[in-house]
Formats: structure tokens, C-alpha cells, sequence
């Protein structure tokens, strides 16, 4: 199995915001993770990015635990995360905050000769490399027409799109999205379910969470539903979504 | 290229002793200001140990050279060195507990003020509040002379001023580079760039003992050329004066921070009022460009030349 979590709970002080969460994601799934607003989804990428660090339990990435690890780490290992607010480089264009993003391509192509590279201006192929990435996500993420244009002046469906790009750029296997669609208008949800279903047909794997139901019943292939920070159901969508726990918790009773 | 050029050139022209002698001031505190600029408005960390590499290695440069025997830059090498290491220690303090901002600068103030303060108590060594008179001078090669001291103010002129270019070349390397970008990410959302990979405690480690580096190296040809050490250079002032230059000259461009030091050095000597008045008249200037140049000269400059959008 290429990732795997079992037993993960996360309590701050008083409250448990994750309870004993146990799933895997197999090599190419897109797993859908369902839940009202505190039922502890965000929580739990968080965890799994490295962002913070779990109470108790295991999360095993090609076989090797990282729970605990450093954010950057993890991000070396293959899995990214994108925030549900976009985090972004405020005074840098499109294109500038792909390049820094693209820093781990870097790292991966030269290791310890990207020194060198301080002292010679050509970074050679992987600098090739890296701008010919950089357009690809462009265009794969329809960011192409703001290339050259700065964080501040993007609509919030760009931002969210960029955030998805620069972790497009970390060359993911495995991409963590936390709520994309939200705040986003019905095309741009359309245009996101296209780049996503792109993502898919390059054989990446994908955990998405989401509170809307709608969006990624279409897309998952597995779901699981979390109520109070533990998993109440987990099967196909459409059974997730007849399932009379997922149903209770989301009427609120 | 062309203002290197001229500067250069400039000694032809000038032959007061007296400008040039302001001048070698401005290249040194010019790479002072300038690698400061690496680690604040690059890297976004408001270090107040600036100062404090600077001394250091002004008097380890003389210490090295008096205790261990060693010529000039070989004990200039040993001083940076030193400080290198000091850098890595408070670095890793600071950054692994995460200290930013405010905390960082009161952190890395407290350790500059304990340097300070080992170096004023220290009297058998450092000669305490009095400092050390430095009567060598170091010897350098020149082509079709051999091995010369280091004499007179136009040698240093040009030994300062490759000093300086040197510390241009090396932070605008750096900043156009991939590690550049590293710094940019950090400054500007540091929480980003670490999902995204980028080790943030490595980057702003890399920053600060290599801003520190330079300034250790500005510190000993500093206190070779003034021909004295005193712990005055270790103050809060001194950083202040930094933080000064770089906010006066602009933070956006690599060699921006210099023409701070550049003004900054020279204004006290063109405006001739009794000391006090002169404090007040300085202060003024600095808080008034501060106010309405945020962007410092350089980047009010580049503002006016900039043309504007053409309306299509």
C-alpha cells in the first residue's frame, strides 16, 4: 500500500480534533474525505503534511513512518499539501512563485551540486528542466494568461488554482487538497474537476477533502466520512453518502 | 558596470586625501550595509548581530596577528572563520526555536551585547573601554613592486573598493539564484515555503552566517585602516547605524543599501555644525527620507524612471 495511517489522534489540550483514524490509499485512487465544518479533516492533512504532530498513532509512506517529520521533509518524500485560505508570495507574479516551488525539482536533479551552480550562472538541463515544468503547470493548471502577473491582482479562483500549481511543481506522488473548491464559482469548480481528472490520467494520487458533498461525489473513487474528528463511514461515494451515520452528522443530529 | 568603471577611475579626478579617505569609509560600511541587506531585505530577519561580526573579527583579525603570529589576512581568513562559527551557534538558537521578528532582533541583540560586554571586561586582552592602537599595517602583492604595506589612502581606496565589489558580486549571485529564491520564500511566507520544501531553518542559516561573514570581513580592514579596535563597535549603535543605511539606501537592489552607507558616511562631513546640532540635523534627514521614501533613495529613484504603462 502506498500510504497508510492507523490509530492517529490528535488532541489539543481538552478537545480531540482527530480519534483513532485508521485508512490507506492505494497507487493512483483519488480518496475523497467528507465532513461537516470542526469534523477535524484539516486537522488531519495537517498531520499528514507534517504540520503538526500527532498524539498518537502512525502514518507509513512507502513503507517508512513520517508522522512527526519536518513539513519540508515530507514535501521531499512526495507529499504535498495545498491550504484551503491559498497561501501565497504575495509580490511575486505566477511564474516566480512556480520557480520557487519548483526548488525541490532542483534538489532532486543536482543534490549538492546546486552549490556549484551559485558560482556558474548556468544551472544547465535541470534549470531547463525546471522553467519547462514551470509552463506545463501553467497550462495545465489554465494559469497561462497570468503568467506575468502579480499574487495581489488574481481573482480567488486563480489563487486557488496557483496554490494547486505549486504543488504541482514539488512533483507530488502524493497530493493532499484541502477544500479546493470552496469560495470557488460553479465554472471554476468545473475547470478544477477537469485539472483534477488531468492529474488523475497522469497517475498521480490524490486525497481531497471537502464539506460539499456534490463535487467530489463525482470525482473519488473511495470516500470516508469523519464526524468529530473520527471516521464514521468509508466505502464507494455513493455508499458513503446512503450511509445513515454520514447522514445523521451531517443534519446535525 | 559603468558606476564601477567610474569609481574606478574616480581617484584620477580627486585628489583630496580627505574625500578619499571618506570614501574608503563608504566601501567598507558599504559592504557592512550591503550583506546586512542579505539577511534583513532578503531574507526578511532583522539581525542585530551585524554589528557584532563586525567587531569580532576586527579584533580577532589583531589578536590573531599578536597572540598566534599570523599576517594580516591569513588572520583576517581565522576571523571570519571565528565568526562563522559564532553564527551557526546563535543561528541555530534563534532559527530552531523559531524566533521571528521582533524576537529574533532582541535575541541576536542580547548575544552582540554579551560580546560587547566580554570584550570591554576582558582587559588583559582586549584592553577594555581604551581599545588597541593598530600601528601595523597589512602587506599586500602588487604587480612590478613585490610585497608592499598596505600605505596611504589611495591603496586602500582600491582595496576597499574590490572589497566592496566583491560583496556586491557575491549577494547578487546569490540573490538571482535558486537560493535566492529560497530567501525570497522565506521572507515572504516562510510557513509556504517549508510545505513546498524548502528546508527554511537551512536557507536562513545560509543567509545570516554568510551576511555575518562579510561584515567580519569589512571588520578587519575597517579597524586596519582606521588604525584602531574600540568596543564601540560591537554597540547598538553601530547596528542601528546598519539598519540606517539600508533603510536610507532602499532594500530592493543588491547594491542599494550602499548608497545609505554612502550618505550616511559622508553627510557628517560636508554639514559642519557643532556636534549636537549635527545629531539632530542627521537624525532629522534619516527620519524624514525614512517617512517619505520608504522605499529608500534607490527605490524612489527607480520609481521616477520607471515609465509608466502604456494605455492601450
Amino acid at each position: 500500500m502506498l500510504f497508510e495511517i492507523s490509530g492517529l489522534t490528535k488532541r489539543f489540550d481538552g478537545l480531540t480534533a482527530v480519534s483513532d483514524v485508521s485508512f490507506s490509499i492505494a497507487q493512483g485512487d483519488i480518496v475523497g474525505i467528507f465532513g461537516p465544518n470542526g469534523s477535524g479533516k484539516t486537522t488531519l492533512l495537517s498531520l499528514i503534511a507534517g504540520m503538526l504532530t500527532p498524539s498518537t498513532g502512525r502514518i507509513v509512506w512507502k513503507g517508512k513512518e513520517i508522522q512527526g517529520h519536518k513539513p519540508h521533509d515530507i514535501a521531499a518524500a512526495g507529499v504535498v499539501k495545498t491550504f484551503q485560505n491559498p497561501q501565497l508570495f504575495s509580490e511575486l507574479t505566477v511564474f516566480e512563485h512556480l520557480m520557487i516551488a519548483g526548488h525541490l525539482m532542483l534538489k532532486r536533479r543536482l543534490g549538492w551540486r546546486r552549490i556549484a551552480t551559485l558560482f556558474n550562472t548556468d544551472t544547465g538541463q535541470a534549470g531547463g528542466d525546471l522553467e519547462a515544468r514551470a509552463r506545463e503547470v501553467l497550462r495545465l493548471c489554465r494559469l497561462e494568461g497570468s503568467r506575468d502577473q502579480t499574487a495581489g491582482v488574481l481573482s480567488y479562483g486563480e489563487e486557488k488554482m496557483l496554490g494547486v500549481a505549486m504543488a504541482l511543481m514539488c512533483e507530488p506522488q502524493l497530493l493532499l487538497l484541502d477544500e479546493p473548491a470552496s469560495g470557488l464559482g460553479q465554472s471554476e469548480i468545473d475547470s478544477l474537476e477537469i485539472v483534477l481528472r488531468d492529474l488523475r490520467a497522469h497517475g498521480m494520487t490524490l486525497c481531497i477533502i471537502d464539506h460539499k458533498v456534490g463535487f467530489l461525489g463525482k470525482l473519488a473513487d473511495r470516500a470516508i466520512s469523519l464526524h468529530h474528528g473520527a471516521k464514521i463511514a468509508e466505502g464507494t461515494p455513493a455508499e458513503v453518502l446512503s450511509n445513515e451515520h454520514v447522514i445523521a452528522a451531517y443534519l446535525g443530529r | 558596470m559603468l558606476a564601477a568603471l567610474a569609481l574606478a577611475l574616480l581617484p584620477l579626478l580627486i585628489k583630496s586625501d580627505f574625500a578619499l579617505t571618506i570614501l574608503v569609509f563608504s566601501f567598507l560600511l558599504g559592504m557592512l550595509a550591503v550583506s546586512f541587506n542579505l539577511i534583513f531585505g532578503y531574507t526578511g530577519q532583522l539581525s542585530m548581530f551585524h554589528a557584532a561580526a563586525f567587531g569580532i573579527s576586527a579584533y580577532a583579525t589583531h589578536l590573531s596577528m599578536s597572540l598566534l603570529g599570523t599576517s594580516f589576512w591569513i588572520g583576517l581568513v581565522l576571523a571570519a572563520l571565528l565568526v562563522l562559527f559564532l553564527s551557526v551557534i546563535v543561528g541555530t538558537i534563534c532559527f530552531r526555536f523559531r524566533l521571528k521578528e521582533f524576537y529574533f532582533a532582541v535575541v541576536t541583540l542580547a548575544f552582540s551585547e554579551m560580546a560587547r560586554l566580554i570584550i570591554l571586561n576582558w582587559n588583559s586582552v582586549t584592553n577594555g573601554t581604551l581599545g588597541i592602537i593598530l600601528q601595523e599595517k597589512p602587506r599586500i602583492w602588487l604587480p612590478g613592486q613585490g610585497i608592499v604595506k598596505l600605505d596611504g589612502t589611495l591603496m586602500w581606496y582600491y582595496v576597499s573598493l574590490i572589497g566592496l565589489a566583491l560583496t556586491l558580486l557575491v549577494c547578487w549571485r546569490l540573490v538571482n539564484s535558486w537560493m535566492g529564491r529560497s530567501f525570497a520564500a522565506i521572507r515572504l511566507n516562510d510557513e509556504l515555503g517549508d510545505t513546498l520544501g524548502i528546508n527554511v531553518f537551512r536557507y536562513k542559516l545560509a543567509a545570516f552566517s554568510v551576511g555575518n561573514m562579510i561584515a567580519a570581513i569589512a571588520g578587519g580592514l575597517y579597524s586596519f585602516f582606521l588604525g584602531s579596535i574600540e568596543p564601540g563597535f560591537l554597540s547598538i549603535d553601530q547596528s542601528l547605524a546598519i539598519v540606517a543605511m539600508v533603510l536610507l539606501g532602499g532594500r530592493g537592489a543588491v547594491a542599494a543599501p550602499f548608497i545609505g552607507a554612502l550618505v550616511l558616511t559622508t553627510l557628517p562631513h560636508v554639514i559642519h555644525l557643532g556636534a549636537e546640532l549635527r545629531t539632530i540635523v542627521y537624525g532629522s534627514i534619516l527620519i524624514f527620507t525614512i517617512l517619505v521614501m520608504p522605499q529608500g533613495i534607490y527605490g524612489s529613484i527607480a520609481a521616477l524612471t520607471r515609465r509608466p504603462p502604456h494605455a492601450i
